[in-house]
């Protein structure tokens, strides 16, 4: 069963309703309807250039500073608010609207100043409660036992799997309520994946998580919803063990089953 | 799905699962052909020869089980792909248990054939005939993927349910006005009883076909027991 109709408003997170999106003359999104549930994992697939990482990055404005790229119908909505409405102020939204990019870009200082960054940001100078929030966000990143002793060496000198953890608890730092992930597994090895996998599954029960993944095997073990996309246009969206065991539609199927791509 | 894979290995390992699955299928029917065949036209040779042959029914069994496995260690098949690989190692257990049966048969028709000829053989025919047309229907429904043939063999079973019974009845009679040949007629009883499970392995492999053709389970459920049969199931004729 199509994942929007099970939705009702109170369980949705990220709305977006009836969106087209263009790069110039190039329309890259078509009439994207898509109900987006909170305090679940949904994962976005599709082949190169299908629309998935340009769809994740208008969810917290990311698309706003590409010349030319804009949205030409339609909207988005998280929490029933318009994210597009003039008096949205940007840098709140993203605040709210975390990302872990598919490279992990620590930022060249120490642990904690990655961790405590975002939190200073906001306005944040007391050192305990700063301390306490960095502890909190790395322990949720599933990161504390590993870097507590050397909070003050370079984040630089961390793992990449270290890295991309550090990143996620940078963003969850500042409490967000939607996290988007554009492929945050794709430069790690299994071991560092599979922790990412297990944090993403911890996460959601305190977030609603956007994945965007190649992986066919990482959007079936770690999400609860998969929208496949496909030159622009959402072509199916439903339960992720609906989507791998019985696709509705043939062009999803032969997507996933490895058929083209 | 008729489109070529990206990866030719996996379209290779695909098509040699199902081939392996149809020649297993062809060697099992072909063992509870010449099996049925010894009990009826008395041919030890050919009972002694379905004995020999179940090896190679049992080596396919398990090299279609390897298959399945490395298809889905290698490859990750989902969907469609998942469920044929799924199905055909379940066909494979079942074709194996089909000739295990037939060579129940065999072995049976091999001591009623050291006996004076046993007329009641005569009455397995009609059930073996209705067994053979369940069986063909279950492998062509795996082939085809085609869920409403296998979901329709259930209820086609149930005549087949009903022919044994009968046959069992008469025969319980014969035991008793006979007792000279009652070790005969335990022997047939026997075979009755292996045509019988060989109809229940078929409607498990339309069961197992559903799943294919269509991913549903409709496995035990017993609801099912109401649904008329399907028009234009064959045995219809064989019946009339």
């Amino acid at each position: 069963m199509d994942a929007n109709s099970q939705l009702t408003p109170d369980d949705t997170s990220v709305f977006v309703q009836h969106l087209d999106f263009t790069y110039g003359s190039s329309l890259a999104l078509k009439n994207i309807e898509l109900k987006i549930p909170a305090h679940k994992v949904t994962a976005f697939i599709g082949p190169s250039g299908c629309g998935k990482s340009t769809l994740l990055r208008c969810i917290n404005r990311m698309n706003d500073e590409i010349p030319g790229a804009k949205i030409t119908r339609g909207g988005i909505h998280i929490d029933g608010v318009d994210i597009y409405q003039s008096s949205i102020d940007v840098v709140k939204l993203r605040r709210e609207v975390g990302m872990v990019f598919q490279k992990s870009n620590p930022f060249p200082r120490s642990i904690y100043e990655n961790v405590a960054y975002g939190l200073r940001l906001r306005g944040a100078r007391d050192k305990a409660s700063l301390d306490a929030a960095v502890e909190e966000a790395l322990a949720a990143a599933a990161l504390w036992d590993e870097v507590k002793d050397r909070l003050q060496e370079s984040a630089l000198g961390l793992s990449g799997g270290q890295q991309q953890r550090l990143c996620i608890a940078r963003a969850i730092a500042v409490k967000p309520k939607v996290i988007l992930m554009d492929e945050p597994c794709s430069a790690l090895d299994p071991i560092a994946t599979a922790k990412v996998e297990n944090l993403i599954w911890d996460l959601k029960n305190d977030y609603t998580i956007i994945i965007v993944t190649h992986s066919m095997q990482q959007a079936s073990r770690v999400s609860d919803n998969t929208a496949f996309f496909y030159l622009g246009e959402l072509i199916e969206y439903s339960d992720t063990a609906q989507i791998f065991r019985n696709p509705s539609v043939r062009k999803t199927e032969e997507y996933i089953s490895g058929r083209f791509g | 799905m008729t489109n070529h894979h990206i990866l030719r290995e996996f379209d290779k390992g695909m098509i040699s699962l199902k081939s392996d699955v149809l020649l297993m299928a062809s060697l099992a029917r072909q063992n509870l052909e010449r099996a049925m065949r010894s009990l009826l036209e008395r041919d030890i040779d050919l009972a002694r020869s379905v004995i020999a042959d179940d090896a190679d029914v049992d080596d396919l069994e398990r090299k279609i089980d390897q298959a399945g496995i490395d298809i889905m260690v290698r490859f990750h098949p989902v969907a469609s792909d998942l469920r044929l690989v799924i199905t055909s190692m379940k066909m494979a257990h079942n074709l194996e248990r089909i000739s295990d049966h037939a060579v129940n048969i065999a072995k049976r028709s091999k001591k009623i054939c050291k006996s004076f000829p046993l007329e009641e053989v005569g009455l397995t025919e009609p059930l073996y005939s209705l067994a053979g047309k369940l069986l063909r229907d279950a492998l062509l429904a795996y082939t085809d993927a085609n869920a409403e043939l296998g979901e329709g063999l259930k209820v086609r079973d149930r005549e087949l349910d009903r022919m044994h019974k009968q046959m069992i009845a008469t025969l319980s009679g014969r035991l008793e006005t006979s007792p000279g040949r009652s070790e005969n007629l335990l022997h047939l009883i026997f075979v009755a009883r292996s045509i019988e499970r060989i109809g229940d392995l078929a409607v498990n492999m339309g069961e197992d076909s559903v799943y294919l053709g269509d991913a549903r389970d409709i496995r035990h459920e017993h609801s099912k027991a109401s649904t008329p049969a399907p028009q234009g199931s064959s045995e219809s004729d064989a019946l009339a």
